[in-house]
């Protein structure tokens, strides 16, 4: 390096010729900005622009307002919609749970047995029927011959014609009438669940002999429902070829002891709104909605009560493992991995079996226990690392240098940082909790019956599931909402609490 | 000595005008590049100095095509490398510049090597792509620069691990890799930031023997002015997004014509206030923060700071302008109505004034 | 790497043996004896049986010799089912399980990683939606859901076609196994496209990948070189965890699907208590389980060159 020279006075009018003529034809480099365009930059500045600023301490910048974590941490899970989303269907699901049985009051555990696996409905009528109705007597056609003078084949003979019901039809009686065919000899009336065709008109019901009887009494194994009729004319054993057709809608029939209940003044023939079954009833007549309620509590007991005592557990094992290191750490987590290699359902299953309920008893205990005791270690094994790792952070570092004390330590530093983490894994505990009980109840591990969750209500359902999905579907999309929305929540915490952690999204 | 910069002739290898970058980000827009302009002479090493996020890496890497496009976004500027525009090239084309005629290695060896794959065979994917040449060739080439970046036993460790290396070690690597293709431009983004004094010397050094042997320009971010002494032709002086200074290594130096680089001088150990066997001297570092990126100030950016600041800097920003051939500053203490203000230890060569310029 | 394989193996024996340890305390802590169900019995039978079984020496000799027994590889003979040893039944009824459980590990993987993929690179566009949305819906519905909605899709969808697509419950042909190791890794392949995807784009940041575009490398390339090879390590650390996950969901596929596994097997066993059965299967799955997670931190380690080399010169 040379020196500088020292007499070199940069401002000098001398200096500025000599660098002004020093290439007077160079043009200034295009990455600098020209001439032009630097009297431009000072267009409007005057020479009192030119004096100084007085200025007694330096501008430090903005700076923005200082938020606490979790206030920075509620603002962030604000603004993720589909968390928000999540967290209104929690608080929806916890007042279905427990604000529910007030408002829909039907008693979960009644059995109707008539009302066996009823689609879901907004209102069902009944007709009350009587065992005993009205005598059935025959009609006759007046002026017709029980056997007609002059025989007609068969293939002749025409449909009988006003085919209709001679009163209310219910699960009693079907009374038909229609009008005498001339040449007939008899009459044949069948029934099928379909509209009847040319050849296959259903299944015969009732034959009658005459043919001047011209009408027929169907009490047959009636189930509410649609129902078609066919009359064909018959000449001996011979039918006609063409037939006539009613369809006949089989009313809801209630007996007599359930309508009473219901009203009691009822009479016969008297028609009944049934208590509103809105989501159908099961496979032994309980109300689906009220069940579903009831289940609820069940399964979010277990699902918010199991989590929280096994983080409980796993929290202060973990913490006193990682923070007194040590041989006790390495005994506590020599523990901990031996209960991790334990299969977990298989386990869950001899607990059950174990610790099996008599009857009587809901199989709950023995389920909460089993969970608890199986899944405590992943908590453990957070907070220990968690806390390992923060015990040699810097910042803890300092604080003790600058001398605190454990305790403080603890509550200032360690706590609110592995809060963070703890939520985040307990809200990700819940459905996996309520998740493993439906799966155990599903394959008859879980609750006793009849106490209901949802897993025993899916297990319960899936066997009629072909015919009425309803029993299954139910609780299925119940269950799924509840983990969904717990996963997105639980989502959700991650990123609010710690954007380091981000699902990148 | 030369106070002009190793420009004062040849046809510059690069050349930003007015580079402007700016990001889309949760808090609104960052205007991160406000006005970036040098150029690189070939054979030469180019410095840009700064504090930390200044805006130094994001100017490098709109260069190489490396900011993601949203969020980012370059809102203006021109590049050329050796005449040829390369801002806003397709893809394609794009990566036939990259990693063949401009190299870049980066402050982290530790993460910027892949390490599920060995060392050599991140540099033959260069060579094959942008040479196509057979397996053993590219072999023998990847020995041969690990040779030339001085690691022990190349042939050995050629198919090891980048976990394998030290830091240092890992450093040379990179550079290997990125000179492999023979590129005339080689960007080294704080490379020795990470590494211990005596690596850092190390590398250093032998970035400029591979210059010397190849004729290949270099531009060299950092923030220390002492690897700027030891390795710069040409200085770019940043601040807040803009080039407040550019000069030859001397002119900076000696005829430092920004208080910020009379700060940043005044802030190296060696220069503390006092005299000199006095035992408890104070550094003297910059007071306050560099400006708010999402609302940058109307007037320079360096105002807030700034011992000498006049009321004009605060409402109009300075063009850059040259003082001398091939030295420009950006900065009102240059206006020739300043003139009594200007401190000192400033250098002002031509000012600016309110008339044109007569040509003598 | 072979010490290594060596301690993993010694360090599984001795889970495997407090499997077995504690599953034996677990079925003797149960009131009452095996023998109860069956009332009508006589009491020389019963005396008979007793002895056959062990059950009238002190718990201590009836611990060892269950070890030994187990030791030497026999679980005994089934409780319920008088002629069959619990051998029998593992070695008849495990392979089904296997076959299931490996088809619907390969369904969860391949599954996972090409959609996984997919949204990575398609990251913010409408098909990275889609694709996260039924991802969040795989892993929050319950197995058993999907296994009574994949039959019931099927017999639909074969009454629809008129002819049987793929037959809806069962064992045979391969393609009764179709439908069921779909179901069954339908979860895992969730948690695995939700694993990939965050495992790739979290690599888009790193360093390598910048020195990776800075060496002008086209991007395909990239992608595939640098980072699915890296994304995938997380995808195949989780294989471990997910063989267990995918064999316990294999008793509630086994039971839709009507097919004659272990896993439909336990679930009878442990209605019936038959504990001969049950303690059998429980340390035969605990073991399997053990082993399969060696395995795979096996595998895993000779892809990561970071574990295999230095564990090589450990």
């Amino acid at each position: 390096m040379t020196t500088l020279n020292t007499s070199f006075n940069p401002s000098s009018q001398e200096e500025q010729n000599r660098l002004r003529t020093m290439n007077p034809s160079a043009q200034t480099p295009s990455y600098f900005d020209s001439p032009e365009h630097a009297r431009a930059a000072a267009q409007g500045l005057s020479s009192d622009d030119f004096a100084p600023v007085a200025r007694d301490s330096v501008a430090v910048g903005l700076s923005r307002p200082s938020l606490s974590y979790w206030k920075d941490a509620w603002r962030r899970l604000k603004k993720n919609r589909q968390a928000i989303v999540s967290l209104w269907i929690v608080v929806g699901l916890v007042l279905f749970t427990l604000a529910g049985p007030f408002f829909w009051t039907a008693d979960p555990s009644q059995q109707t047995l008539g009302r066996i696996s009823e689609g879901p409905s907004l209102s069902k009528k009944a007709i009350l029927v009587q065992a005993d109705l009205s005598e059935w007597k025959p009609m006759f056609a007046e002026g017709v011959p029980a056997t007609p003078e002059t025989p007609v084949p068969a293939l002749d003979l025409g449909a009988p014609q006003n085919f209709k019901l001679l009163s209310e039809p219910s699960t009693v009686a079907v009374r038909l009438s229609w009008d005498a065919v001339p040449g007939a000899t008899g009459y044949k009336v069948y029934r099928g669940p379909y509209e009847p065709e040319a050849g296959s008109l259903g299944l015969p019901i009732v034959t009658v002999e005459g043919g001047n009887v011209i009408s027929a009494q169907d009490a047959f194994e009636l189930k509410p429902g649609p129902l078609h009729y066919a009359v064909v004319a018959l000449r001996d054993q011979e039918e006609s070829p063409r037939f006539a057709k009613l369809a006949v809608q089989i009313p809801e029939a209630i007996s007599l002891t359930a309508a009473l209940k219901l009203d009691p003044k009822a009479e016969a023939g008297k028609v009944l709104e049934l208590p509103l079954r809105p989501l159908g009833s099961d496979y032994l007549g309980r109300d689906l909605l009220a069940r579903l309620m009831s289940g609820a509590r069940v399964s979010l007991f277990i699902g918010f009560v199991a989590p929280m005592l096994s983080l409980l557990l796993g929290v202060m094992v973990g913490g006193i493992s990682g923070y007194f290191g040590g041989k006790t750490d390495a005994w506590i987590m020599r523990f901990t991995d031996f209960v991790l290699a334990l299969p977990f359902l298989l386990f869950m299953i001899l607990f059950k079996v174990v610790f099996g309920a008599s009857a009587g008893e809901n199989g709950i205990g023995p389920m909460l226990l089993a969970m608890v005791a199986l899944s405590w270690t992943g908590p453990a094994r957070l907070t220990r690392g968690q806390i390992l790792q923060l015990r040699e952070s810097e910042f803890v570092q300092a604080s003790r240098l600058l001398g605190a004390k454990p305790l403080y330590l603890i509550v200032r530093h360690l706590l609110p940082n592995t809060l963070g983490v703890i939520l985040v894994s307990l809200t990700f505990a819940i459905p996996s909790a309520i998740f493993t009980e439906a799966f155990l109840s599903f394959i008859g591990m879980g609750v006793v019956p009849p106490t209901p969750s949802w897993g025993s209500m899916c297990n319960d359902g899936i066997q009629t599931f072909l015919t009425h999905p309803h029993e299954f579907i139910f609780p299925a999309i119940l269950i799924s909402i509840t983990v969904l929305a717990f996963n997105l929540l639980g989502d959700g915490l991650r990123d609010a609490l710690d954007p380091k952690m981000r699902s990148v999204s | 000595m030369s106070l002009t910069t190793s420009l004062s002739n040849p046809q510059p290898l690069l050349e930003v005008r007015d580079l402007r970058v700016e990001f889309d980000t949760y808090g609104g827009v960052v205007k991160a590049v406000r006005g970036m302009n040098f150029a690189v002479a070939p054979g030469k090493t180019l410095a840009v100095v700064g504090e930390s996020g200044c805006g130094k890496s994001v100017t490098v890497q709109s260069l190489m095509g490396l900011i993601p496009q949203p969020p980012g976004r370059i809102t203006s500027g021109s590049v050329k490398f050796q005449g040829r525009e390369i801002l806003g090239l397709p893809p394609k084309e794009a990566n036939k510049v990259r990693g063949k005629e401009i190299g870049m290695i980066f402050q982290d060896p530790m993460t910027s090597l892949n390490p599920t794959m060995t060392v050599g065979k991140q540099i033959v994917e260069t060579l094959k792509y942008h040479e196509n040449i057979t397996p053993e060739e590219g072999r023998r080439r990847a020995i041969e620069l690990l040779e030339q970046v001085q690691i022990p036993e190349p042939a050995a460790r050629v198919d090891a691990y980048p976990f394998q290396f030290s830091g240092g070690m890992r450093q040379r690597v990179m550079i290997a890799m990125a000179i492999a293709c023979n590129p005339k431009l080689l960007i080294a983004d704080e490379p020795t930031t990470a590494l211990d004094v005596t690596v850092q010397s190390q590398i250093l050094n032998l970035m400029k023997k591979l210059q010397r042997e190849r004729g290949m320009s270099i531009i060299l971010i950092t923030h220390d002015l002492g690897v700027v002494a030891q390795m710069a032709d040409d200085v770019a002086v940043m601040y807040a997004g803009q080039v407040v200074e550019y000069g030859s290594v001397d002119s900076i130096f000696f005829h430092s014509s920004h208080p910020y680089t009379l700060g940043l001088r005044s802030a190296m150990p060696g220069h503390e206030e006092g005299p000199k066997n006095e035992p408890k001297r104070k550094l003297k570092p910059i007071e306050g923060a560099p400006p708010d990126l999402f609302h940058p100030p109307a007037g320079c950016g360096y105002a807030a700071r700034c011992p000498y600041a006049m009321k004009a800097c605060e409402s109009k920003m300075p063009a850059l302008w040259e003082l001398e051939p091939g030295h420009a500053s950006r900065c009102w203490l240059h206006h020739e109505a300043a003139s009594r203000h200007a401190p000192a230890e400033l250098y002002r060569g031509k000012t600016i004034s309110n008339q044109a310029t007569p040509q003598a | 790497m072979l010490s290594y394989i060596g301690k993993r193996l010694l360090a599984g024996l001795i889970t495997v043996f407090f499997i077995a340890t504690a599953t034996f305390s677990a079925m003797h802590l149960v009131p009452g004896d095996p023998l109860m169900g069956n009332k009508a019995m006589s009491k020389e039978i019963r005396a008979n049986l007793e002895r056959k079984y062990g059950l009238d020496k002190p718990v201590p000799e009836q611990y060892v010799r269950y070890i030994v027994n187990m030791a030497q590889g026999d679980f005994g003979i089934s409780f319920t089912q008088q002629n069959r040893s619990v051998n029998d039944i593992i070695s008849s009824h495990f392979p089904i399980s296997a076959i299931l459980g490996v088809l619907a590990v390969f369904f969860a993987a391949i599954g996972g990683i090409i959609y996984g993929s997919f949204a990575a690179i398609l990251r913010g566009k409408w098909s990275d939606r889609v694709i996260m949305f039924l991802v969040i819906l795989g892993v929050s519905v319950p197995s058993f859901v999907f296994a009574a909605l994949g039959q019931f899709a099927l017999s639909a969808t074969n009454k629809a076609l008129g002819f049987e697509l793929l037959p809806i419950g069962g064992w045979g042909t391969f393609s009764h196994m179709l439908l069921p190791a779909l179901v069954l890794g339908l979860g895992t392949m969730a948690f695995l496209t939700r694993l990939m995807r965050s495992s790739l784009l979290e690599i888009v940041n790193h360093d390598y990948i910048r020195t990776a575009k800075a060496k002008g490398l086209p991007p395909l390339r990239i992608f595939f070189s640098h980072q699915l090879r890296n994304a995938i390590l997380p995808v195949i650390t989780y294989l471990g965890p997910a063989i267990a996950t995918i064999t316990t969901g294999g008793f509630v596929v086994e039971s839709v699907f009507a097919i004659p596994g272990l896993g439909r097997y336990f679930v009878q066993a442990v209605q019936q208590l038959d504990y001969t059965v049950i303690m059998g299967l429980t340390v035969f799955y605990g073991a399997f389980l053990v082993f399969m997670v060696i395995a795979v931190d096996i595998i895993y380690g000779l892809v990561d060159p970071r574990i295999s080399v230095s564990k090589g010169k450990a």
